[in-house]
């Protein structure tokens, strides 16, 4: 898994753009991290992970799972060693040390904003009643989409490889947003990722608000 | 006045944004409804999936204690004969204890 934030961060690190780093490292349409053919990370070379400083959560939580129910309720979960990984694990200490020690303070932060966010999406196709009636862009297609992958010539057409939405290309979506708005594109990465938040929030407000004719008028969505 | 206006909108292309972004963090995040899972799809034990669909060529059991690897059993060929003929082989993972069934960790469906 990676969200878009995740991806904002190993890019940096890679020193490329988000809409690139979609097209070369990611798959199932920019949702997962590809591996290689024997299973192994993409990103694990013989000097270790190339993108450790902004390695995702799954990677920061390891041996730990972490779940939240419906109530918002956080449970962590120590996996069975894997046989392959060198790491060394032990069983002293807290979760909550251990948590500080990688770090995930601020991942966990935007994984529940970002939760927040989709939970107001699935509210609006609740409303709307489209949920499993509309086949969602996928690899080979939408209009909407193409525009991830676009600096990778070759790469963009690929199965599994196009974004299902333009919001998982932050540099791209960012772009947009701060020349509609007249802002400057932040450079950090943490602001980037608090912008998105913020677009995505706007995005759905300005949906929430245009959408709010049509609830009892399912008519009212129209083609373009 | 006004519903016109409101029908054109909400185009379509914007409801079909929705629905690919919300299918998108459902599954960059590991999100289903109202319910939150991290770190847990690219490990996750066998046990969880009840039941696995995979298809490979080849297969081995193994035993570890620790990292140590105490034993490591190919497929029987009787199951290898059974998928290499492109027909389905289920595997069942069960732990007994004391005669009884302790644990049912789930079946894996294979295809060769």
């Amino acid at each position: 898994m990676a969200g878009p934030h995740e991806i904002l961060g190993m890019s940096r690190v890679l020193g490329i753009s988000t809409a690139d780093f979609l097209a070369r490292y990611t798959d199932n349409s920019g949702t997962t991290l590809r591996s290689e053919g024997d299973g192994r990370c993409a990103f694990l070379a013989t000097s270790g992970c190339q993108v450790h400083p902004r390695r995702p959560l799954v990677c920061r939580l390891y041996p730990l799972g972490r779940t939240t129910n419906e109530r918002g309720e956080e449970r962590f979960a120590v996996f069975p060693a894997q046989p392959d990984c060198e790491a060394e694990a032990g069983r002293d200490g807290t979760v909550e040390i251990f948590l500080e020690s990688q770090g995930i303070a601020p991942y966990l932060v935007w994984s529940r904003s970002y939760g927040e966010l989709y939970r107001r999406m699935i509210g609006l196709l609740d409303r709307l009643d489209i949920q499993g009636q509309i086949n969602a862009p996928g690899a080979d297609a939408p209009a909407e989409t193409a525009r991830a992958g676009s600096e990778s010539p070759g790469l963009e057409q690929e199965p599994g490889r196009v974004p299902l939405s333009s919001w998982q290309d932050i540099d791209t979506s960012l772009a947009e947003y701060c020349a509609a708005k007249g802002l400057a594109v932040p450079a950090e990465i943490d602001e980037a990722i608090a912008l998105h938040l913020r677009a995505i929030k706007e995005w759905l407000d300005d949906l929430a608000a245009r959408l709010g004719s049509v609830w009892d008028d399912p008519e009212g969505v129209q083609g373009e | 006045m006004g519903r016109q206006d409101d029908r054109k909108s909400v185009t379509r292309r914007e409801v079909l944004k929705l629905a690919g972004t919300a299918a998108a963090f459902c599954t960059s995040f590991g999100f289903l409804h109202g319910s939150q899972t991290g770190g847990v799809v690219q490990d996750k034990h066998f046990g969880e999936y009840k039941h696995l669909q995979a298809r490979w060529q080849q297969a081995e059991i193994k035993w570890y204690k620790g990292s140590e690897l105490l034993h490591s059993s190919p497929f029987p060929a009787t199951v290898m004969k059974q998928l290499q003929s492109d027909e389905t082989a289920v595997v069942e993972l069960k732990l007994f204890r004391a005669g009884q069934l302790f644990k049912n960790l789930g079946t894996l469906e294979a295809k060769h």
